[in-house]
């Protein structure tokens, strides 16, 4: 189940950035990422809420910084990361 | 699969897939609009791309649709996404407060606006522009407001202004078939100008793709019935002749009757009718010509194929006798053996089954009649224009943009130019961060880092506010200036614009400034460069056009060199320069 979510969540970021899903690691950034501005940020939040059916808050949205935090964020949602 | 019970993160994958297949001469559509839209991009993408359209959808500038129009004109569609709620910045709640003269000018700025983008757009083959709505805004309101007023009075200008080339889309729609609720996501309407969901998105995309399908020869030109269960209730074979349902006095022959009458209206517009049914000819020739209750008859039914040899050979003769495409058809069929085995031998042909629950049937093909959708410009549209026209003629001479300066003019632009100015520090610093369009270098600076800018005697930072006589864009220019005295020179370090006010020439405005500035600090070179980004490719000969000299360039770097003497300033008048602190 743990692995099932992350792979989840790779998949929409590969499908968001357009890049390969066993790229993403805990290093994924904005930084590491070139397509990751602003716009993509937006795209990342509703894939992210579409594919778990969650609505993410303003905070969440704004620590959404990177692999790890999107992971934690999920987490609580799901309660099983 | 529509598209609208695929996941955004599907789409995005598939269409992915979808673009290494495509050619460089793509199927090419520009969204211009006045709020982010960005996402229907990839979804619109998809959906024609599925049927095989190489469409490649790109947006133009934010808020730019009147400059955009020059830039686009051959482009093979346009769609214009101009919402009523940002024609004026926060519109949806100031109109309330306004005076009948200051509706009156928003309302004549806007007619303006469509009239100039729809003359500049005099070539291209086909504009959608989507028809005004409030509804997001007003849909618990019991009284008409002043937002309701507004987009009916303009909804009417467009209906009457239309020409052939214009179509127009209705939004109230869309958003009618995903539930205000879920078309709006609010959250990024006050942080980044985006209203609408992905849901909205993938409605809106299916909504106009019967435009593209059309412009694409891809219309359907036949509707195809099976006979049994599907024109009529009943099996003809068994039941027989008089036992067979279509009447409107019965409950299930009510469901019938109403198919075969969208039938005949549909024969009207030009769609041909045939019929594909397993039952003795002879037996289907009575129905058609002598049921009392029948209103299909042969001077509707192009093609009939009521025989015992199975529907995928009838099917390919009824595509060969017609002389169109397999994929121009459309076959109705009741069961679910015959409609999987079309589905599987004849891919091409779109199928319908009639549904389970027989009250849906009527609902089901409206809903595919979008299917047979042609753009051509009908004899009834003409009228209804002609209508329009005469009950609009009390519209008086209206002012009428000649160019693009003409319009600019017309938003009286003022540009206030903060020099060194402490009190907007963090703003400056924000701007130098999150800048990635209009932005020479894009260099990346703290409010730590600005402050010392400010405090250097060898260094200057200009920002610029712009406003119109519609509000005030709020700080939205930053330029940083490093000064080398000994020489005489100085160098330009960061020049950046937000991108909400880009198109408006204030740029030129602002350089024109700047080297007046440096002449009085007595500088007689300039050094000034563009340091290539993923995204800044749009500045990429903005000093060339400043009349700086190009001294060096490499494949990342641009660096040039103004002799001030050489300047030659824009002078554009249109702007009025206002020196704040």
């Amino acid at each position: 189940m743990v692995n099932k979510i992350e792979d989840r969540i790779k998949n929409v970021m590969s499908a968001v950035f357009e890049i390969p899903a066993d790229s993403i690691d805990d290093d994924s950034s904005p930084e590491s990422i070139e397509s990751w501005d602003s716009l993509k940020h937006m795209n990342l939040v509703v894939t992210l809420e579409e594919e778990f059916d969650i609505t993410l808050n303003d905070d969440e949205i704004f620590e959404m910084i990177n692999y790890p935090f999107i992971k934690l964020i999920i987490a609580k949602y799901s309660g099983q990361l | 699969m529509t598209v609208r019970n695929l996941k955004y993160s599907e789409i995005l994958k598939r269409n992915s897939d979808f673009a290494k297949l495509l050619s460089d001469t793509g199927y090419e559509i520009k969204v211009l609009s006045n709020i982010v839209t960005s996402q229907l991009n990839e979804i619109l993408e998809y959906t024609l791309r599925v049927d095989a359209i190489p469409a490649i959808v790109k947006s133009g500038d934010y808020d730019n649709i009147v400059q955009d129009s020059l830039k686009y004109q051959n482009s093979n569609v346009i769609i214009i996404f101009l919402e009523l709620s940002n024609i004026v910045d926060g519109l949806q709640f100031k109109i309330e407060l306004l005076n009948d003269d200051q509706l009156d000018e928003i309302l004549e700025k806007t007619k303006s606006e469509i009239d100039l983008v729809l003359k500049n757009f005099e070539k291209t083959s086909l504009i959608l522009i989507n028809k005004f709505t409030s509804i997001h805004f007003c849909s618990s309101n019991i009284m008409k407001n002043n937002l309701e007023e507004l987009a009916d009075q303009l909804n009417q200008y467009l209906e009457m202004r239309i020409p052939e080339n214009v179509r127009l889309v209705d939004l109230e729609k869309v958003i009618a078939n995903v539930g205000v609720e879920k078309s709006l996501d609010l959250r990024y309407y006050y942080s980044s100008k985006a209203l609408y969901t992905v849901d909205f998105f993938k409605a809106y995309a299916e909504h106009v793709k019967p435009f593209f399908m059309s412009a694409n020869g891809k219309a359907k030109k036949a509707l195809i019935f099976d006979c049994d269960n599907t024109l009529w209730k009943g099996i003809l074979g068994e039941d027989g002749f008089d036992n067979i349902e279509m009447s409107p006095k019965t409950k299930d022959g009510a469901i019938f009757y109403e198919i075969q009458d969208m039938a005949i209206s549909l024969n009207k517009q030009g769609i041909l009718l045939g019929l594909c049914s397993k039952n003795n000819p002879a037996d289907v020739d009575e129905v058609i010509n002598s049921h009392p209750d029948m209103q299909l008859r042969n001077k509707h039914i192009t093609i009939n194929k009521s025989n015992w040899s199975n529907k995928v050979t009838n099917l390919k003769e009824i595509a060969q006798d017609l002389n169109i495409g397999l994929n121009s058809l459309v076959f109705v069929d009741d069961s679910s053996f015959e409609v999987n085995m079309i589905r599987e031998q004849l891919p091409e042909i779109t199928v319908l089954q009639v549904p389970e629950r027989l009250y849906n049937y009527p609902k089901m093909l409206r809903e595919n009649i979008g299917l047979f959708y042609n753009l051509s410009f009908t004899a009834e549209d003409r009228k209804k224009i002609k209508m329009y026209k005469q009950q609009v003629k009390r519209e008086s001479v209206k002012k009428e943009f000649t160019d693009i300066e003409d319009y600019l003019a017309s938003m009286e632009l003022k540009m206030t130019i903060h020099q060194d100015d402490k009190s907007i520090i963090p703003r400056m610093a924000q701007m130098s961060q999150k800048t990635n369009q209009f932005n020479l270098t894009t260099k990346r600076y703290t409010e730590g880092d600005i402050k010392n800018f400010i405090k250097n005697e060898e260094s200057m930072i200009f920002a610029i506010s712009v406003s119109d006589k519609f509000g005030d864009s709020g700080v939205t220019g930053l330029c940083i200036i490093n000064f080398h005295d000994e020489i005489q020179s100085a160098e330009i370090d960061t020049l950046l614009m937000s991108c909400r006010i880009i198109g408006r020439n204030v740029e030129y405005v602002f350089i024109d400034h700047i080297i007046d500035m440096m002449k009085g600090k007595k500088v007689n070179v300039v050094k000034a460069k563009y340091i290539k980004t993923q995204k800044n490719e749009q500045v990429k000969e903005f000093y060339d056009k400043c009349s700086f000299s190009l001294t060096e360039s490499t494949d990342s770097v641009r660096n040039y060199t103004l002799d001030i003497n050489n300047y030659e300033p824009k002078q554009l008048n249109y702007i009025e320069v206002i020196n704040g602190k």
